[in-house]
């Protein structure tokens, strides 16, 4: 049987000829370029090994949203580097504890400003400028810069503009221009919380360059914020690779105290822990920031490889929805208070590594006192306590993140010690958009929660999470007591006084019982021996000018 | 001439598809639980800030306005704007697309290519060891996770044997390129840049293989099976029995007809690859569209999600229509 050929017929032949020409290329180029990037690696002045290394590598798990501080979502990436690469005109000193370098909370000092000092009410508050502080564009900072920031914070009605209400700046008309070098912001009331506000706020854009970006459909120039890194900080960005790596270079013009110790800084994203922990071991990284728990332990005995660790505010608790059966029975609150395994969960979930919470006030904070969590472990009282409600059992939901490992360990043991105490645990996890929109609409009646407080306080504490209406307060948690201290807190600025308010508070807290407080697990660093001077951010956004690499 | 005709016919038929896609998206994002604007307020916002991220996103608008102007941004190319970034949906695709059209595309080509050589080679021996071994490779292939195998891979390519750049992204930094496409090994060749093409080549080498060894088993039992129904066909026995060629009978008759059916499978692996990329871009830093998409879809991105599902309905329509005009030319009995 004879084939009948077809018009192009012999095309194919060719076609093979081609593929298989192309197959064996590609293979080839693979195989070469393999090898060269392989002795490429190794070549890299970023390796650490060497003498006065003058790149540090550090990976973290995911590139940043945006380069727009006023407008990005919660991004911990994003805000971390805001704080090396914008310029933040008063920042946190360092203090030495227990042998570790953490960001000093009480002690915020002048970087960029020269000096941010009140009147003697403490209500209108004087921001002057160092003189000569430049932007990489070469336009020099001034007050017109600061003016144009805060305008746009409080046009954005976002990060900013939610945070200055806890002080009484609720409009722009508040921030006045006196002079090229001086800016006044006129609070509402005193605070004592001003300096520790401003030290997350006062970040300042090149105002003469961003108009030059404005257009009349977007006068805040937004979208060239969001792509553009800003400059003048502690690090200008020397080059950004969309996804992928983040170089810094130091600002030698930066004119403030404690300038960057490393010329350059180049932070590469790895989400996958597993990959920082190879990274970190190959020598390819210096410093992981995104690494698991249990990786972390291997660590600790790896050759090459140091832990830092230090005592963290970040605080773990389970909060308890007080409007809802039937957590809104105190007795079945004190129940679940007492069913918790607190030392089980501290070695089973953090290897012994955290430390266990006698208030809902964090542990460090200034103000704390162990009358704000008399719990412990004990059956027995959460039976009791469950008599005491009337109730033999009860059912109910723990929610928590569904792709966090830490919390889900945390919600098995808590489920299976619960059970004793006659309350039945069903786990639910959930993404973060679920997450967020049942937290909005406070119908999720106990879910577990992490995180530190960014500013160190017992006021912005409350304000976040005890009062009324506060955005992170799960329970719906509202006591008129509280309230009534929390709005005298405002004006109050007396230390002693202070802590005479945060003292009632947490008896109160301990009556009312909204949250289960769990532990606050201890911060683990994995870095490479040669990596120095890490300072452990008090609000968990690193502070890379500190650190060095050295032989 | 006729396979323009059908080809434009096609594309035509595409209209009312794609319609359906944007309908169905726009109204499944809303239906998921979850809230986009409250992930990107800060600790203090009230419900004031809330409505006014709501406003400046437009989701204060009646659910029928916010599609009318979503469909009036796509006539003009817009895509909206992401909640999360505030970046422009299309600028932030246009990164993503094609890092990861290069690493599918890469991979199924060579999937296709090994598939092939493997599945005929094994049918020609059927029941022998190389056919064992080739069934077993495919058998194995299907039942590895790519996560898994990517994890292992980068542990034996990059930590123990060296050979292999550290999972990191998709090219050196220092080569300095210049983005064009954002595939980086096309943007290597474009801009002559040799480190890079070198470079983008070897970060490319594990990710290819996780995905090749993935999408290669339903290609390889597939074209097996196709050429051992030849094999035993009459048609085939009648062309040996006269006594033919083997390149004669291997290429006119064996392969044409084994690979009449490839196109259309290979059109569905091209899907399930892009699938796949998700976890294969989380193993490898390869931060492209599946990274992207999912990111959108865990914060409910509104236009990011509405831009990922219609991106890859239109990739899925394109790759069956040109499996389908290949399978034409491949056998002429199929009417376009």
């Amino acid at each position: 049987m004879a084939r009948s050929p077809r018009p192009g017929a012999s095309s194919p032949a060719l076609s093979r000829r081609g593929v298989l020409q192309l197959g064996g290329g590609v293979a080839l180029l693979f195989a070469t370029s393999a090898c060269a990037a392989d002795s490429g690696d190794k070549s890299k002045d970023g390796k650490s090994d060497g003498a006065a290394a003058k790149t540090l590598r550090i990976a973290v798990s995911s590139y940043l949203s945006s380069w727009d501080q006023d407008f990005v979502g919660f991004d911990l990436t994003a805000l971390m580097l805001y704080k090396n690469v914008f310029p933040y005109l008063i920042d946190y000193g360092v203090t030495n504890t227990g042998g570790s370098q953490i960001l000093d909370t009480q002690n915020i000092t002048p970087t960029f400003a020269e000096s941010f000092e009140p009147d003697a009410e403490q209500k209108v508050w004087t921001l002057k400028l160092r003189r000569g502080v430049k932007f990489a564009s070469g336009n020099e900072m001034k007050a017109a810069d600061v003016k144009w920031s805060k305008d746009r914070a409080f046009a954005a009605q976002a990060n900013v503009a939610g945070v200055y209400r806890t002080i009484g700046l609720t409009s722009a008309d508040q921030v006045k221009v006196v002079d090229d070098y001086t800016v006044e912001f006129h609070q509402a009331f005193p605070s004592a919380l001003t300096r520790q506000i401003q030290a997350i706020s006062l970040y300042v854009f090149d105002s003469v360059e961003a108009k030059k970006r404005a257009s009349s459909s977007d006068p805040w120039a937004k979208e060239w914020f969001a792509k553009n890194p800003p400059t003048g900080g502690y690090f200008n960005v020397a080059k950004a690779t969309q996804g992928q790596e983040i170089e810094l270079s130091a600002n030698t013009d930066y004119p403030g105290p404690d300038p960057a110790k490393t010329p350059t800084i180049r932070i590469s994203v790895v989400p996958a822990a597993s990959n920082q922990r190879l990274q970190l071991q190959a020598g390819d990284i210096d410093i992981a920031l995104g690494i698991s728990q249990r990786d972390i332990q291997d660590l600790k005995k790896t050759p090459g490889i140091k832990v830092i660790s230090a005592a963290s505010n970040r605080q773990v608790a389970i909060q308890m929805s007080v409007t809802a059966a039937p957590f809104n029975d105190v007795n079945v609150r004190k129940a679940l208070a007492y069913a918790v395994p607190y030392e089980q969960i501290i070695t089973n979930v953090y290897g012994g590594d955290a430390r266990a919470a006698k208030s809902p006030v964090p542990l460090d904070m200034p103000g704390y006192d162990e009358v704000g969590y008399p719990f412990t472990h004990d059956l027995d009282k959460a039976k009791a306590a469950m008599s005491a409600a009337g109730r033999a059992s009860l059912d109910s939901e723990l929610v928590f993140e569904a792709d966090n490992e830490e919390q889900q360990k945390i919600a098995v043991q808590v489920q299976s010690e619960a059970a004793k105490a006659g309350i039945r645990l069903k786990l639910t996890p959930l993404d973060p958009a679920t997450l967020g929109e049942r937290r909005t609409k406070k119908n999720i009646p106990l879910q577990i929660t992490s995180g530190q407080l960014w500013v160190d306080d017992v006021e912005y504490m409350l304000a976040t999470s005890f009062v009324k209406g506060a955005n992170l307060n799960y329970s719906n948690y509202s006591n008129p007591e509280i309230e009534q201290i929390y709005e005298k807190s405002h004006t109050t600025v007396d230390t002693a006084a202070r802590n005479a308010l945060w003292k009632r508070v947490q008896e109160i807290l301990a009556a009312d019982v909204p949250w289960v407080v769990i532990c606050q697990p201890n911060f683990n660093l994995p870095v490479r021996e040669a990596v120095a001077g890490w300072v452990q951010p008090m609000d968990g956004l690193a502070r890379l000018r500190y650190l060095s690499a050295s032989a | 001439m006729r396979i323009l005709r059908f080809v434009v016919r096609r594309l035509l038929q595409l209209i009312p598809v794609l319609l359906g896609v944007v309908v169905l998206a726009f109204l499944l994002v809303r239906v998921l639980p979850g809230d986009p604007v409250r992930s990107i307020l800060g600790q203090n916002a009230t419900e004031e800030d809330a409505a006014a991220a709501r406003a400046r996103f437009g989701l204060d608008q009646s659910l029928w306005q916010q599609f009318l102007d979503y469909l009036r941004g796509l006539v003009t190319g817009d895509f909206g704007t992401s909640i999360q970034s505030g970046n422009s949906v299309g600028s932030e695709m246009a990164l993503r697309v094609g890092p990861t059209l290069e690493l599918v595309v890469i991979s199924v080509s060579i999937a296709l290519v090994v598939a092939t050589v493997l599945g005929i080679w094994s049918a020609k021996r059927a029941n022998r060891v190389g056919d064992h071994s080739v069934r077993m490779f495919a058998l194995v292939g299907n039942s590895i996770p790519e996560f898994w195998l990517g994890l292992v891979l980068v542990l034996v390519g990059y930590s123990i044997l060296g050979w292999f750049p550290a999972p990191n992204g998709r090219v050196d930094p220092d080569t300095d390129l210049t983005p064009l496409t954002g595939a980086d090994l096309v943007d290597g060749v474009l801009t002559a840049n040799g480190p890079a093409i070198a470079s983008a080549a070897a970060y490319l080498v594990l990710p290819v293989l996780t995905l090749v060894v993935g999408v290669v088993a339903p290609l390889l039992r597939s074209v097996r099976a196709s050429a051992l129904e030849v094999l035993h066909s009459e048609s085939y026995a009648a062309a040996k029995a006269h006594g033919l060629r083997d390149r004669t009978l291997h290429y006119g008759y064996l392969l044409r007809a084994t690979l009449v059916r490839l196109p259309s499978l290979a059109a569905l692996v091209f899907g399930t690859a892009i699938g796949s990329t998700v976890l294969v871009e989380y193993v490898y830093s390869w931060q492209g569209f599946g990274q992207w998409a999912l990111r959108g879809l865990l914060y409910r991105d509104y236009p990011v999600v509405q831009a990922s599902v219609l991106v890859i309905a239109l990739c899925y329509v394109l790759v069956f229509l040109i499996a389908d005009v290949v399978h034409a030319i491949l056998d002429p009995r199929v009417r376009l």
